[in-house]
């Protein structure tokens, strides 16, 4: 972290505020950000949990948030994914939510709407007390880039999934990226509680609106209550130009499920920091992760979760893909609290080498202060079986084909679970594409 | 159909074969017997292209072609099968998929269009039912999480489905109890005919009971070592493989 980093921070931090209120709660959420943010600094390449990250591209972003006049002008591309039967979609251009959502939140400042499924979605300011807010105040030191999505975000959505909502809600929020990095940075900001036995599903989508190369910095808050189930997918296809910081705090309640599958094949440099606490009795959750990576794509992922109580489950397993020169790295870790007996872990890590210039890093760590768990875990590097391939070969499959096959088998075990087919439809396209795989679609 | 002239290989510098010699004819079964370490899988493997193989000397000729100048693949739409020993296991490859590519490459090579998937379905399941096994099978990974039986029925299978020119069946009699040997003969032996040869590779002359070869070879430290009828293999059944091994010196 450099001098400039910290003094470049703090100008456009006094930019981006100087036409805004001075005192009163929010510009002291902000300040207080920005304050912890400019004391530690962003991370450096020499910090052991940073190490895979991409951070060079730091050195010449500007971190004022887009204007909102240039979102709205920039408009959405044609090609949008088409919308999922059921689910409710939201639409955002640099973090700042457009159409219907954005002009009600013009006329009111804060705009709430009761969706069919009803969950609350409230599209609005950022909130002075909210739960990121809350997290921001307890980050931890691999958390830094919640800070600075705290200290400049101008919007912040809400989602709520009250207990008394019979039917499972289905959201998605559509995260379009469209002004340069060099005009200023988008600040997805996402608090999201699912209330007491009350069911979510929600898709968070991240897309670029052209080749343009964006600044993203999200920072999203999750609270799972006691017996609440939320299945959360986040796709990261931002366009191969594009930087993406990313961090996500999680607790999952007594006897709550959380369902986290984490699919990032886009971006120049993606770096995700999720941090999910079980905090109640038999919580459990279950991590998904695909990073593809091709070219100069670096893709990096760092998970913790922390057994906080006892008998709660996990299952933390990743996939990943390396081509071309990319970087794809996955830092898994979790920790047994002293107390959390009966803990059930367990951590399969899997990287593909599919390039002889690409580079795979997968790290599992395991933290346990106490005694009576099951914690497994199984990490693994390679390049194709080769045995695998040539029993393919000696069917007649060409070597293409039957490499990019042994591509999708690895992927299978995080694919497969995937219980929405229009989404799996979806992601398993997404995939292909990135694949370059043009024949197998058929398979999918 | 296949042709083999004074061939030499070896894997890590150390020779395998050495200087062997065979001719198969077309809608002969040739059984190649032998001890352990003789070479049998090596001759197996080598004929399907697997690599890691160094040819030190001679040739092989399949069907008039320098068969080993051929990619594995080209080998299998050529119509050469290898029923391996130990197939292996590819979670996340379904079992009907793959052989719907395979029938389609061989298909593609002889200059004709995919098969109708519906009719395709029809043949599998007939082909399933031939070999006792379950609906269930088509829709599971590649043989994932079958048993040594399983995936011993599921080579035949994909033989019966591919209709080879030459299939080499390396030890697919090992690891099976009487019953499923019963069943993987039947299916080798629907599948004889004047047009199609056989090479069976095993240890034992157990599946030779089932499937009786035309011609019996002993391979003894990488060369043939005795060649003779259906009654060589009884005679190796009584007296072992010892009594040959000054022959192949």
């Amino acid at each position: 972290m450099s001098a400039s980093l910290n003094s470049r921070i703090a100008a456009d931090f006094d930019t981006a505020t100087g036409g805004l209120p001075a005192t009163g709660a929010a510009a002291a959420r902000r300040r207080a950000a920005v304050e912890r943010l400019l004391a530690r600094g962003l991370p450096g390449p020499r910090e052991e949990n940073w190490k895979y990250a991409n951070l060079r591209p730091l050195e010449r972003l500007r971190f004022m948030p887009a204007l909102p006049a240039a979102a709205q002008l920039a408009g959405l591309p044609t090609d949008l994914p088409p919308a999922l039967e059921g689910f409710t979609r939201y639409v955002f251009v640099d973090g700042v939510p457009v159409g219907t959502a954005a002009i009600s939140t013009a006329a009111t400042g804060t705009a709430s709407a009761a969706d069919a499924s009803a969950a609350l979605v409230t599209l609005g300011n950022v909130r002075d007390d909210g739960p990121l807010h809350h997290a921001e105040r307890a980050a931890g030191a691999d958390e830094r880039f919640a800070l600075l999505n705290g200290a400049f975000a101008t919007a912040e959505t809400g989602i709520h999934v009250p207990a008394t909502a019979r039917e499972p809600a289905r959201l998605e929020l559509l995260y379009v990226a469209s002004a340069d990095a060099q005009a200023g940075a988008s600040y997805p900001r996402v608090a999201v509680r699912v209330d007491a036995d009350a069911q979510l599903v929600l898709l968070e989508r991240h897309l670029s609106a052209a080749a343009t190369p964006s600044f993203v910095n999200s920072a999203v808050a999750v609270d799972v209550a006691r017996g609440a189930r939320l299945e959360h997918y986040r796709l990261q296809e931002l366009n191969t130009r594009s930087i993406l910081f990313d961090t996500l705090s999680a607790q999952v309640a007594q006897h709550g499920t959380y369902r986290l599958h984490a699919i990032s094949t886009g971006g120049q440099s993606a770096r995700s920091t999720s941090t999910i606490r079980l905090t109640g009795e038999h919580a459990e959750l279950a991590l998904a992760v695909v990073a593809l990576g091709d070219r100069q794509q670096v893709q990096d992922a760092y998970a913790v979760v922390a057994h906080d109580s006892p008998n709660a489950r996990t299952t933390q397993t990743f996939r990943g893909i390396a081509a071309g020169r990319a970087r794809v790295a996955f830092n898994g870790k979790i920790v047994v609290a002293r107390g959390a007996h009966g803990t059930d872990s367990q951590q399969s890590l899997r990287g593909l080498l599919a390039g002889p210039e690409a580079e795979i890093d997968v790290r599992p760590q395991l933290e346990i202060y106490t005694d009576d768990v099951r914690c497994s875990h199984g990490a693994t590097a390679g390049k194709l079986d080769d045995q695998m391939l040539f029993y393919l070969l000696s069917r007649g499959l060409d070597r293409d084909t039957a490499q990019r096959l042994l591509k999708w088998a690895f992927l299978e075990d995080v694919i497969a679970p995937i219980n929405h087919p229009a989404l799996r439809r979806q992601i398993e396209t997404r995939l292909a594409a990135h694949l370059r795989d043009e024949t197998l679609r058929e398979l999918v | 159909m296949l042709s083999i002239e004074n061939l030499s290989v070896s894997v890590d510098g150390k020779k395998i074969l050495n200087g062997l010699n065979l001719e198969v004819g077309t809608g002969e079964v040739h059984a190649i017997m032998g001890p352990n370490g003789s070479g049998k899988s090596t001759l197996a493997h080598l004929l399907a292209g697997r690599p890691g193989y160094t040819v030190t000397s001679g040739t092989v000729r399949y069907q008039g072609q320098d068969l080993l100048a051929l990619a594995p693949e080209a080998r299998a739409r050529e119509g050469l099968f290898l029923g391996f020993q130990y197939p292996v296991e590819i979670p996340g490859v379904n079992n009907v998929y793959l052989l719907k590519a395979a029938v389609n490459a061989v298909r593609k090579q002889r200059g004709l269009p995919e098969v109708d998937a519906f009719e395709f379905l029809g043949l599998v399941r007939g082909k399933m039912q031939q070999m006792h096994m379950e609906d269930s099978f088509l829709s599971r990974g590649v043989n994932e999480g079958f048993s040594g039986g399983e995936k011993k029925r599921n080579e035949i299978l994909q033989m019966l489905v591919l209709e080879p020119r030459l299939a080499i069946l390396d030890e697919t009699d090992s690891g099976l109890d009487i019953d499923a040997l019963k069943v993987v003969a039947a299916g080798v032996n629907s599948m004889r005919s004047p047009e199609r040869s056989f090479l069976l590779v095993t240890h034992y002359q157990r599946l030779l009971e089932y499937v009786v070869p035309d011609f019996v070879h002993v391979l003894v430290r990488g060369r043939i070592a005795r060649s003779g009828d259906r009654s060589l293999a009884v005679e190796l059944e009584r007296r072992g493989y010892d009594w040959l091994a000054g022959e192949a010196a």
